[in-house]
């Protein structure tokens, strides 16, 4: 059974500079990911969604500002923060010659967990592997099959916390009702979860707080209304006058 | 091939060269590339002439000082001795092939055959065992590798950029790419050739024969355009620039670096070959039974010295109007070379079969191919040497009769006996120093553009098996991947 | 530890499911492999050869001494074998034993007219050079290493699984230290299994072989360490390759050559042909010339026969060694100053070898094999110290005009190797 951790994660940036070599670069980022929430980060090309998220993986040092998780400075406690933190890459592409199950296992060794085989099929069974896939090779698999195995192994780390990289780009939409219904089911068990994406409708769908990124600043942050969702019309009217503008 | 197909190719062919000159590590490989044959062209040509040149001296020299030699007994002068220097090919400038391996320089003296002396590699550094700057080992072994990193990923990163699809979804066929590819690869070749290519120019001014220039470089040509073509090969059969990169430089250390010497092991190993210094007892034991020709009284001589005396129907070798004991020197000479030949053949023919088995090795690696062809077009190997030393052996051996001519003509045998006898004896014991003038000049001239040609027969169908083979191959996966 | 452990099993069963790994690792067994069993079999017929060269030796002389008991004609027609036996690890670097000659038949004429010929072997074979344990460690396993680490992290951030897999490691270490420490292991022991098989067939010693061993993992772990930094940041694997080769590239050829060309340049050494000539002319001479001012430059460094030097006859046989011996003396400088000069060669190659590792690696293990040039002049050196009780033991009946009894010839000098000593293995270069 998948549980979930009940401590009082939450995910900060304040002032968060991020300089490095290459664009897109970040400028003072603030914003708060509390316990049991989902916070999409949304933006175009180039606004600086992935190197926020990979400031909070803890690949990027931060210029100035703070990337805190759990209220610890993520480069200051490497291990710590990323032993609490799954991340889901964009294109999760796991060994290409191993099965699912061999992948998964794998990455779990590295993680330090032990699950049984009996854990390892109901997480497959929840981001809904079809079963004849799970002792597949992967290069034999679909992108969905892929991010699902990917999502798999996340759920199977048993962290509090959830960085999802562009998650449902290359999905069919079935897939991506799936894994928009799994987020949601994640959050509310207590999971804190922050995705980056470019896809205002899937963002609209699963998040309870939308920020705007753009040129490496927040501009706008958007709330869901009680037991209701954003308002996808207001968020795309903002993406679309910001990216015009 | 069409004109439009053609000129696609053609337009390949320049798109790679523009993707190169932009890339900044094919540009540095290329340079280094050039750099490296440019020098080893320089420096081999410098270091060889001047080789050429020491050895031309030193044979006037040694010819020059055997004929100043004074008045003395015939026989002092066979043991005098005199020597025989190999002066290396024009060819050679580009591949020295064995000439620092084996001595340069035979000392001949009577009753004795030397081995070749004062190899360079014993005062070397030890440095350069694993290669040296000669033009040859640079084309043999580093320009491919240079060819891999240039090259590797000619098709490969077409299919990675999935610009390949592309390209082969507006109509190019799969085989203008690769025409293409391969065109701008084999312009590469020309390239790196150039300063071999000049080098070889020049070696036919310095009178080597032109075909046999134009065989040598035109291996070269193909054993490079083998590279060539397993580059595009693995290119075009492994998907990722990644996978082509790796295969190819395994091929590379297979063929170039581990080949090679796996041959020369094999061969050692497969054909054991007696030393000089074994077969030398054997000889020893012959000529035991052949009779010490210094001592005409030896009981072997005793049926020439009865023959003899009948020739000329007189009683005692006293009586005979020639000088015995010269005449003993000439025959026992004449049949210690006899045996001494006969084992110097047979240990070059073992020396020859075991290089063959080494050769055989052109057919698992291309490198084994062109080196074994570029030593004997360069007339730089083992045959060539072998021919020197059978050529240095007819020299000892024609000195030493024409001094054993004198010591039974012009010396009389009452003389020669006394020669011990005191000071005036001994003087009497001597003829003329013009008689040292029997020496033949000297010049070793490489072997004969047409036995060289014949000699590399094989090694040519051995790269032509290659070039036919990876065409194939690249027939097979070109149509896979169409 | 136990924590460590595990992360090298999983790490252990991932490589089993790379095909290509396992096909790089099984092909630098099969080499490594072949090149013991060749060194082994070459070592053997060396060994072999000098048993039959030591049976021929002793009949072919025995033979001569039936045939004369004047000792002019025995010191005369008298050879004897030198050699130089290969120490039991000299499987492993054959070294230069194919280059330098390892043995020799030499009797009591003037020595530098005998001790430069060579009993070659196929020269177009030792061009190509042999496949030797040293060879496949020093040429071939730094390759095979680049090959297997150059794409360590390269391959992962190609594919995307880098930042992925570094978020859900442990730590770095459980990762990339499992994976590489099982890559680096089993690389040394498909390497070094086949050598160490070959020392127990050999019997080498256990101080040669854990000299070796130290070597060799040093210069395995340097490249290694080398391939793993150079790719440490890199998405593009054959870029990283690329690199690496041409460090490959400058280390065993570049730097080499280059020092090769500097020495040759620096040091200057009489030409061999001159030590032959000058030797030569003095002998020749010497026939011509008073029998007093050959016998005064003999006696001039051998007292002890100041007394009987008085000739009867225009042809004496102690005249006749003496004028080879001083033919000897005449080409002293010159030899010594062409010793000297491949002394001074070996030795400022040495401090090429400083910063070239193929070569490093090469010098210690050929010296810890006794096959470099060290030994072959040390060899050489022994021929001469023989040579020297040869003449020795002939003085005295030859300038005493006695002959040589049974009892006598029984105490004749007989070469005898010096055993080497493993220990002097110092690569500071020195200057003599």
């Amino acid at each position: 059974m998948i549980k979930i951790q009940k401590i009082n994660s939450v995910i900060e940036a304040s002032s968060l500079c991020v300089d490095i070599n290459t664009p897109p670069i970040l400028k003072t980022l603030n914003f708060q990911v509390k316990k049991g929430e989902v916070y999409a980060l949304l933006g175009g090309n180039g606004a600086g969604k992935s190197t926020t998220l990979k400031t909070f993986l803890g690949f990027n040092i931060p210029t100035s500002g703070n990337a805190k998780i759990d209220d610890q400075e993520v480069t200051e406690a490497l291990d710590t923060t990323r032993e609490k933190c799954a991340y889901l890459p964009e294109s999760a592409t796991l060994y290409p010659h191993l099965t699912a199950r061999e992948n998964i296992e794998y990455f779990l060794s590295l993680a330090n967990i032990r699950k049984s085989q009996d854990d390892i099929n109901q997480a497959f069974q929840k981001v809904a592997l079809q079963q004849d896939a799970w002792d597949r090779h992967m290069q034999t698999y679909s992108k969905g099959m892929r991010q699902k195995t990917a999502i798999a192994l996340a759920l199977l780390r048993e962290a509090p916390i959830f960085l999802l990289d562009e998650p449902t780009s290359g999905l069919d939409p079935v897939a991506i009702d799936e894994f928009n219904h799994l987020v949601r089911e994640l959050a509310l068990s207590g999971a804190t979860i922050l995705m980056v994406t470019h896809d205002v409708y899937g963002a609209c769908q699963v998040a309870d707080r939308i920020g705007l990124l753009r040129n490496g600043e927040l501009v706008g942050e958007f709330d869901a209304p009680e037991n209701g969702r954003i308002d996808t019309e207001e968020v795309h009217r903002a993406f679309a006058q910001k990216e015009s503008a | 091939m069409n004109l439009s197909a053609f000129s696609t190719a053609y337009t390949i062919a320049k798109d790679e060269w523009r993707y190169w000159l932009r890339s900044k590590i094919a540009i540095t490989v290329l340079i280094i590339g050039l750099l490296l044959t440019l020098s080893s062209v320089i420096v081999t040509s410098i270091n060889m002439l001047e080789l050429n040149h020491d050895r031309h001296d030193l044979q006037n020299a040694a010819e020059q000082t055997f004929v100043e030699q004074p008045d003395r007994h015939p026989h002092r002068m066979v043991h005098y001795g005199h020597y025989a220097f190999r002066l290396p090919s024009p060819l050679a400038t580009l591949d020295p092939g064995v000439d620092a391996y084996t001595g340069n320089s035979v000392f001949l003296e009577g009753h004795r055959q030397n081995s070749a002396m004062f190899a360079d590699q014993r005062q070397g550094t030890a440095l350069t065992k694993l290669g040296s700057l000669s033009p040859a080992f640079i084309v043999q072994v580093l320009v491919p590798l240079l060819l891999i990193l240039i090259g590797y990923s000619s098709v490969s990163r077409e299919r990675e950029s999935q610009t390949l699809t592309f390209i082969l979804s507006q109509g190019t066929s799969i085989f203008v790419l690769i025409a293409g590819k391969a065109l701008a690869l084999i312009s590469l070749i020309g390239l790196i050739l150039l300063p071999l290519i000049l080098s070889g120019l020049f070696t036919i001014g310095n009178g080597e024969n032109p075909i046999v220039v134009a065989s040598f470089l035109l291996g070269y040509a193909f054993y490079l355009i083998i590279w060539a073509l397993m580059i595009i090969l693995f290119s075009t059969a492994l998907s990722k620039n990644s996978e082509s990169f790796t295969a190819l430089t395994f091929v590379w250390i297979l063929f170039c670096i581990a080949m090679p010497r796996i041959a020369s092991t094999t061969a050692s190993t497969t054909v054991p070959s007696a030393g000089k210094l074994e077969t030398d007892f054997t000889v020893i034991a012959e000529l035991r039974k052949l009779g010490d020709g210094h001592n005409a009284n030896d009981p072997a001589f005793a049926k020439f010295k009865a023959s003899l005396l009948a020739q000329y129907n007189v009683d005692t070798v006293e009586d005979l109007p020639i000088n015995f004991r010269g005449a003993v020197a000439s025959r026992s000479e004449a049949e210690l070379t006899t045996v001494l030949n006969k084992f110097a053949e047979k240990r070059m023919d073992e020396e020859l079969s075991q290089t063959q088995v080494s050769r055989n090795f052109g057919w698992l690696s291309p490198m084994v191919a062109i080196k074994t062809l570029s030593m004997i077009s360069a007339g730089t190997s083992i045959e060539t040497h072998h021919r020197f030393m059978r050529e240095t052996e007819k020299l000892r051996f024609d000195f030493v009769q024409s001094l054993n001519k004198v010591h039974v003509e012009q010396l009389n045998y009452q003389d020669d006996i006394n020669r011990n006898l005191n000071e005036k004896s001994s003087k009497q014991a001597r003829v003329d120093s013009a008689n040292w003038q029997v020496l033949n000049d000297f010049t070793f001239t490489p072997d004969s553009p047409s036995t060289r040609l014949q000699r590399s027969v094989s090694s040519y169908l051995q790269l032509l098996v290659w070039i036919i083979v990876l065409v194939g191959f690249i027939q097979l996966t070109g149509r896979r991947a169409q | 530890m136990n924590y460590m452990f595990a992360q090298l099993i999983r790490e252990w069963r991932f490589m089993l499911t790379q095909k290509y790994i396992l096909v790089l690792l099984l092909c630098t067994l099969v080499i490594s492999g072949f090149s013991v069993w060749s060194g082994l079999r070459e070592i053997n017929q060396q060994e072999q050869t000098i048993q039959r060269l030591l049976q021929a030796d002793e009949q072919d002389r025995s033979e001569t001494q039936a045939k004369y008991s004047d000792p002019g004609y025995l010191a005369y027609y008298s050879f004897h074998l030198t050699y130089s036996p290969p120490s039991a690890i000299a499987f492993a670097a054959l070294g230069e034993r194919d280059i330098y000659p390892w043995k020799h038949r030499v009797r009591m004429l003037a020595l530098e007219g005998q001790i430069y010929e060579s009993d070659g072997q196929n020269a177009e074979l030792a061009q190509t050079g042999k496949i030797d344990f040293v060879f496949v460690l020093s040429a071939l396993a730094p390759l095979l290493i680049i090959l297997l680490f150059h794409d360590l992290y390269a391959s992962e951030r190609a594919s995307g699984r880098h930042d992925l897999l570094v978020t859900t490691a442990k730590s770095g270490l459980a990762l990339w230290g499992a994976r590489a420490g099982v890559r680096f292991i089993t690389v040394i022991l498909c390497l070094m299994l086949p050598f160490y098989i070959g020392t127990w067939i050999s019997g080498s010693s256990l101080d040669s072989v854990l000299q070796v061993s130290v070597w060799s993992i040093l210069y395995l772990l340097f490249w290694t360490l080398l391939s793993i930094w150079w790719g440490k940041n890199a998405s593009s694997a054959p870029r990283v390759a690329s690199g690496l080769i041409g460090f490959w590239v400058l280390f065993a050829f570049i730097i080499p050559i280059l020092g090769d060309l500097a020495i040759q340049k620096a040091v200057h050494s009489p030409k061999g042909g001159d030590i032959l000539l000058t030797q030569r002319e003095a002998v020749n001479d010497a026939w011509d010339l008073p029998k007093e001012t050959t016998m005064d430059a003999f006696t001039a460094t051998h007292p002890k026969w100041k007394n009987h030097v008085a000739m009867e006859s225009m042809f004496e046989w102690k005249w006749y060694y003496a004028f080879q011996q001083v033919g000897d003396q005449k080409a002293e400088s010159l030899s010594q100053a062409y010793r000297q000069a491949a002394h001074q060669k070996y030795d400022l190659s040495g401090y090429i070898s400083l910063i070239s590792p193929p070569l490093l690696l090469q010098r210690q293990l050929t010296r810890v094999a006794n096959t470099d040039a060290l030994a072959a002049f040390a060899y050489e050196q022994q021929i001469r110290d023989f040579h020297k009780r040869l003449r020795e033991f002939y003085y005295p009946p030859l300038f005493k005009g006695l002959n040589l009894g049974r009892s006598q010839l029984a105490i004749m000098p007989r070469y005898k190797p010096e055993a080497h000593k493993t220990k002097n293995t110092s690569t500071t270069p020195q200057l003599h």
